[in-house]
Order: C-alpha cells, then sequence, then structure tokens
C-alpha cells in the first residue's frame, strides 16, 4: 500500500514537472501565425520535369467590416516538387502555410495535356493536413492566369471557383470532382476521369459586362469538362456533351433548361423554359436477341416557368396539351444531349461515362468476357435510352401575355 | 481477489477485441477479399465465439484458475511453463507493438511534429494509472470509454454517408466465397488476441451458474457488437473510397473523418474523434500489459510495483525499436498472423480437449 500511495505521489510529481516544463503540443501554432492556403494551380515549367505552382493564400484582414474579409496573397515558382515550392514560398511568408483550408487545385491546360500531374496530386492525397474533399478543376489555358485575376466580385479567384462549384447543383451542368472522388476514379480500371472546364470570360467572350479598363477577364465561369486517360488530357467536352454526362451519370439534381434550341418540324409551336425539380437516371443491362446492351432509364419532373412563342390565350384542354407537348419537347432535349455525350464517348474510346462499371455491376459474368478489350468494345456496345419527363405545372399562368382579338378590333 | 462482473466482462471483453482494430481492418481484408471484403468481417471475427466457450468451459472445471495454471495441471509443470513463457512473450512484445502504433497514428494524422516518445509516455502512463488500479478500475474504465468509442465511430461512419460513390459495392459475391474466406482469415487474429485476454482474466470472473451463463452470453454479445462495428467501418470505406483506395489507405478511418463536414461549416472533428479512440489504444495496450503481468507472476511468481515498472520499460523499447511506420505495421501483421494465431488457436484447443478428456477419464 505504502509503495502504491509513493508512485502516486511520484506520478502527480512528474505531471506537474511537465504541465510547468512541455510547451504542450509540438509545431502548435496559433491562428494568427497561419497563412491560410485557399487554392493551388499546376502548369507546365520551362524546364523538363518542373511545374509551375502557384499558390493562392488569404490574407485576412484586420479592422475589416465584415470579419470575413480577405485578401489575396498568391506567390508562383517552379519547381519540380510541391514540397520544394512551400519551402521556397515559406522563405518570404512570415506565416506559415496551412493545408488543411485548401479549397480548390486547377490544373493547368497544358500540364494536363502533357500528363503527369498525379505526381503533384500525391502531396495533396498523403500530407495529413489536406482533405480529401477539395475540389478539382482544369483550367482552359494556364492555372496561375486565373489564380492571378482580379475578380470583379472581388472574391479570391480560388473562394469564387469554390463558390461556382458549390453552388453547380442549382444548375447541374458540370460535375463536381472532389479529390477523394478522382482518386477513386483512378482507381477502377475502365472508367475514365472526368474533370470540371474553369475559364475567365472577357466582356463578349458569351458574357458582357463592363471592363475595368485593362485586357484582363473580370469574372471566371465553369463550363465543359475535360476527359482524361490517367492523369493525361484526351479531349475537352462541349457544354452539351457535358449536360449529356450529368443526366447519365445521375448527377442532375436541378437544372435549368429549355427548347428553344430544338429544330421542330412544326414551326408554330411554342418554346419552353423550364427547371428540373427531380431527376433520377436508372440503368439496366438487359439481353437482347442474344445481344447484351445497356438501356439508360432517365426520369425528370420539370415545373416550366417560361413559354415562348404562344400567340392567343388557351382553353383548358389545350393549356393541357400544351404541357404534354413541353414534356414530349424537353424529352428530346435531354436525348439530344445524352446522344451527344455517347457519341462523344464512341469517338474518343474512353469511358468517361462509367458504362464498364455498370455492366460489371449488373452482369459481372458477361463483364469478365469483354473487360480486357472494352476500349474497342466502347464504340459499338449497343446503349439505348428511355427519357420519361413530366410536366408538374406551367408557372402562376396558363396563357402567355397577349392581345386577344375581341369584338370591334379587328 | 478481486471480482468483475458479467457486464464488466462484456464491455471489457468488447473493448479489447475492438482495440484499434477499426484503423487497419479495412486495408486488411479489402486487400486479399476486394470489394466483397465487408462481408467477411462478421464471420472472421465469429471464430472467437467456440474459442470463447471453451475458455469459459475451462472455467467451469477449473474455477478461479487462469489457463497458465490449468496448463501446468493438464500438461504438466515443464509444458505449462514453455506455454507460459510463449504466452508472456507474445503478449508482451505485441503490447509494445501497439503503444508504438499508437505513435504512428498520431504522428502520422494529427500531430506530426510531437515526439513519438511523447506518445509512448503518455500512454504508458495511463496504462501504468490503470494496471496499478487494478482489473475492476480498469474495467470500469472500459464500461465508461467503450461507449464513446462506440458512438465516435458511428458518428464518423454516419457523418461519412454523405460522402458515398455510387454503386462502388456491386457486384457482390461477383468472384464467390474466396475472396471472404481469405478475409476472414485477415480478421481471426483479432479474435485470438482477445482469446489470450480472456486467458488471463479467468480468476477474476465469479463461477456460479448463474454467472457462467451470463459469461457465455458476454462473450457471443462481445464478439457480434465488435463484428458489427468493424464491418460498418469496411463497408463505409468500400462505399466512399472504392476497393482500390481502401486498400491503399493506412488508416482510412482517419481519412474519412477529416471529410466529414456538417452544412459545409463544421469540419476537422477528426481531432475529437482521435481523443476518443485514444482511450481504444490505451484499453488494448493495457489488456496486454496486464496478460504479461498476470503470466509474469503464475510462471515466475514475479509481481509489485518493480515488476510492472520493468514491464513498461521493456513496452517503451520495442516501441522505440518501431520509429518506422511501415515496418511496424508489418509487424503487427506478422505477429497477428504467425504468432498470435497459431499460437491461440492451437492452445485453447488442445488445453480444451485435453481437460474434456481428463474429464471423461475422471482424472482432473
Amino acid at each position: 500500500m505504502k509503495s502504491i500511495s509513493q508512485l502516486k505521489r511520484g506520478l502527480i510529481g512528474i505531471l506537474i514537472v511537465c504541465l510547468m516544463l512541455l510547451p504542450g503540443c509540438w509545431g502548435k501554432r496559433e491562428v494568427e501565425e497561419l497563412a491560410p492556403l485557399l487554392g493551388v494551380g499546376f502548369d507546365l515549367g520551362e524546364k523538363t520535369g518542373t511545374f509551375v505552382i502557384t499558390f493562392q493564400f488569404a490574407r485576412p484582414t484586420k479592422g475589416a467590416a465584415s470579419g470575413a474579409e480577405i485578401k489575396d496573397r498568391t506567390f508562383g515558382v517552379e519547381t519540380s516538387s510541391v514540397r520544394e515550392a512551400i519551402e521556397k514560398i515559406s522563405k518570404i511568408t512570415y506565416r506559415t502555410p496551412f493545408m488543411g483550408s485548401l479549397k480548390v487545385i486547377i490544373i493547368g491546360e497544358e500540364v494536363a495535356k502533357a500528363g503527369g500531374f498525379n505526381n503533384m496530386l500525391d502531396f495533396a492525397q498523403r500530407y495529413s493536413e489536406f482533405r480529401r474533399s477539395m475540389y478539382l478543376v482544369l483550367a482552359k489555358g494556364k492555372a496561375q492566369d486565373i489564380l492571378r485575376l482580379e475578380l470583379r466580385s472581388e472574391l479570391l479567384p480560388a473562394m469564387a471557383t469554390k463558390n461556382i462549384i458549390e453552388g453547380g447543383d442549382e444548375i447541374s451542368s458540370f460535375p463536381m470532382v472532389r479529390l477523394g472522388h478522382y482518386l477513386t476514379i483512378l482507381g477502377t480500371t475502365s472508367t475514365a476521369p472526368i474533370l470540371p472546364v474553369l475559364e475567365s470570360v472577357k466582356p463578349g467572350e458569351g458574357l458582357e459586362y463592363k471592363a475595368d479598363g485593362n485586357d484582363e477577364a473580370g469574372e471566371i465561369r465553369i463550363q465543359g469538362a475535360g476527359v482524361l486517360r490517367g492523369d493525361r488530357l484526351v479531349d475537352f467536352l462541349t457544354d452539351e456533351e457535358t449536360k449529356g454526362y450529368m443526366w447519365l451519370e445521375n448527377d442532375v439534381v436541378h437544372r435549368l433548361i429549355n427548347t428553344v434550341d430544338l429544330k421542330d418540324e412544326e414551326k408554330e409551336n411554342a418554346k419552353f423554359g423550364g427547371q428540373v425539380l427531380t431527376s433520377r437516371t436508372k440503368y439496366k443491362v438487359q439481353n437482347n436477341n442474344g445481344k447484351i446492351e445497356l438501356q439508360y432509364q432517365i426520369n425528370t419532373s420539370i415545373a416550366i416557368d417560361e413559354v415562348l412563342g404562344l400567340k392567343k390565350p388557351l382553353s383548358g384542354p389545350e393549356w393541357v396539351e400544351l404541357g404534354k407537348g413541353a414534356e414530349k419537347s424537353f424529352a428530346k432535349v435531354i436525348e439530344k444531349e445524352c446522344e451527344s455525350s455517347l457519341k462523344k464517348q464512341r469517338e474518343l474510346g474512353l469511358d468517361f461515362l462509367g458504362i464498364g462499371r455498370h455492366i460489371e455491376q449488373k452482369n459481372s459474368a458477361y463483364w469478365k468476357t469483354i473487360k480486357d478489350d472494352w476500349e474497342a468494345e466502347i464504340k459499338d456496345f449497343p446503349i439505348s435510352l428511355d427519357v420519361q419527363v413530366t410536366v408538374h405545372h406551367s408557372g402562376m399562368s396558363s396563357g402567355s401575355a397577349v392581345n386577344p382579338t375581341v369584338e370591334g378590333q379587328e | 481477489m478481486e471480482r468483475i462482473s458479467s457486464h464488466q466482462f462484456m464491455t471489457l471483453g468488447a473493448a479489447v477485441l475492438m482495440g484499434t482494430t477499426f484503423f487497419p481492418v479495412a486495408s486488411m481484408v479489402t486487400t486479399v477479399g476486394g470489394r466483397d471484403s465487408w462481408m467477411s468481417v462478421l464471420p472472421g471475427l465469429a471464430v472467437g465465439i467456440p474459442y470463447g466457450l471453451m475458455v469459459i468451459s475451462l472455467l467451469e472445471q477449473y474455477p478461479g484458475r487462469n489457463l497458465l495454471q490449468i496448463s501446468e495441471t493438464l500438461f504438466g509443470k515443464w509444458i505449462g511453463k514453455i506455454i507460459g513463457v510463449l504466452y508472456i512473450s507474445i503478449t508482451g512484445y505485441f503490447g509494445g507493438l501497439l503503444l508504438a502504433q499508437a505513435g504512428d497514428i498520431y504522428e502520422t494524422s494529427i500531430m506530426p511534429l510531437t515526439p513519438l516518445g511523447v506518445f509512448y509516455l503518455g500512454g504508458l502512463l495511463l496504462v501504468f494509472y490503470l494496471v496499478n488500479s487494478g482489473i475492476e478500475v480498469f474495467a470500469r474504465f472500459s464500461e465508461v470509454i467503450f461507449p464513446l468509442i462506440v458512438i465516435a465511430l458511428v458518428l464518423n461512419v454516419g457523418l461519412s454517408i454523405p460522402r458515398m460513390e455510387q454503386g462502388e459495392l456491386m457486384p457482390i459475391l461477383s468472384e464467390g466465397f474466396k475472396p471472404l474466406f481469405l478475409g476472414g482469415l485477415k480478421v481471426v487474429p483479432f479474435a485470438m488476441e482477445y482469446i489470450l485476454f480472456l486467458a488471463g482474466i479467468l480468476p477474476f470472473l465469479a463461477t456460479d451458474k448463474q454467472v457462467l451463463g451470463q459469461l457465455k452470453t458476454g462473450v457471443w454479445r462481445a464478439v457480434f457488437l465488435v463484428g458489427f462495428l468493424d464491418t460498418m467501418v469496411v463497408l463505409i470505406q468500400i462505399l466512399v473510397f472504392g476497393p482500390a483506395e481502401t486498400i491503399r489507405l493506412v488508416y482510412g478511418l482517419l481519412v474519412l473523418g477529416k471529410m466529414v463536414e456538417i452544412s459545409r461549416t463544421v469540419a476537422g472533428v477528426e481531432s475529437l474523434f482521435l481523443g476518443v479512440w485514444l482511450g481504444a489504444l490505451v484499453i488494448k495496450v493495457c489488456a496486454f500489459f496486464y496478460t504479461v503481468t498476470w503470466g509474469l507472476d503464475t510462471v515466475f511468481k514475479l509481481k509489485g510495483l518493480k515488476w510492472n515498472l520493468a514491464v513498461g520499460v521493456i513496452f517503451m523499447v520495442i516501441a522505440f525499436r518501431f520509429k518506422r511506420g511501415p515496418s511496424l505495421i508489418m509487424e503487427i501483421g506478422i505477429v497477428d498472423n504467425y504468432l498470435i494465431l497459431p499460437f491461440a488457436s492451437a492452445w485453447i484447443l488442445t488445453l480444451w480437449g485435453a481437460s474434456r478428456w481428463k474429464k471423461g477419464t475422471g482424472d482432473s
């Protein structure tokens, strides 16, 4: 008993000494001493085997009206490893770079086409401060050019990119790719990774706004996607092809959709604009007369909120028919987008739609017979679409604002 | 002699069985079992049920004695001593490796600059306190900490659901049952670690008929609870990372914890999870510290503070020998597969068989 009480006293003594002498956690850093990293861009360096790595740090401003105001502190370094780049940056910044706040990694077009950027991503998936929930995007042009933009929104480009991606569910026109998702897809043998494309937008490039006087773009947008073989960019998808990918991947949450570009046999027909309320894409692998084929079944609910070209007030039955006509038109648009995506997949011979995985999931025995020649099989593998659209309503009005022909007016 | 209740036996057993198995289990079983490996965890751990029941039946036959004492009775003094030395060596070495794993986990994940010795010393101080306070305090510690460990696991798994990838679980059983068998084999050593702990704790258990029934129930409850939780851990990692990434990630559950976000506002909760899981590490290391002290007492009649200190020093020395994380993980695998599994499975089976035979011949 005596020895136990002596031990307890000894332990308490050791703890008191530890409390007085030890500084707490080793490597402890106060938040004021940190330089939170928001964005990283990778471009090709001039020397072989090097990359220009651009770091965008946040610099919180003291005494700002809103506590969340941050200023830009962006550096670019040409190195062959990310750690080396951070070493060079650390000689300039008086704060310690903090990787846990990284929101977005931007891969420049040149480096993506050259391939090999997975070596640069290795640090992000290995070092413990990073989170796999950060976003990956491809840049049209150089990543550093985008990260150095002064946007009209006064947001840092990395934060603006993150905001655009996180708001993407509202329009579902580009994929949201986190680092974790990219690595998971990379781990599959049959599916080709796909990354959304980020680009700067100058006035007149599909968007009009008052420029600040210099030649630089003041806005950025995400449009289209890039298809990769491993970590090498093979081709870009157009906006329509990317939208088709979104339908087929069951990635559509809400979409803004219209039938304006639909070539219609009857020119008098009305055109519609609407919002996708819900959408669900299923697929089945079926045996059709001895030939295995994949069928996509897309079920979508849409609310019409714009009708164009309606020239007369509608009666009740005509209103009902209008909705049914709209369903067919929307279905055609969806089919067109999906077909363009499927056509691109066949042209590239790369399975960015994950069709191989779908076959493996539904009919693994058949998959084992074709998986070794899958890239050749993609080109003529039979795929069919079944698109069902339900228009829930046509907004707050049964007809468009037209001037009805009344007695005496003629 | 101290006694622990049947409820304490169940929670302590579950806590020891679980230990830190939830960190490596997904990578281990998916390496051999692929996409279906999550189905192999519960059957693999269930091997612990018949072994646990054998141990309880030996307790019923030889009340108040641990399996080392029973071995001496059944096999003779010297064979019993040899078994005892093996028991002390294997559990002592494994306990030291687990202490080293505590350092590896914390250094890799959240405290990269803290010296490894601080983790070893901090963990060992807690273990030492629990060992010197007695088995009853250790059991109560487990009763408090184990539910927190479970809650942290359930939260980590539950909050990772939004990160699930589409269709990663399919196809099911495309490679047949062989991968499940191979995956199960990887998990069996976890059950054997638990059995080695049971082998030493027997003298602290009551042996009346009602309690023996409760102890048997405690064994299968502990196995099923831990089996279910570890299955969930493997399942969520396959669903989020896919099989290829699950294999590649050393501590996949920590990566999951880093990905947890609540309403894009709350993040970085992995440190809270790791704080709770320190308790799991301490319980497991403490369990093996106990097995060594029980072994020393039974085989060499060595007990008391100075021998506990000696065991602590040995644990520290072993831990410091494995500063290289990959070597440590390999070594734990080797000890599990080539020492603990064959030793525990053969010893308990032989002992139980011998006791049945002696009982049959009426010579006990």
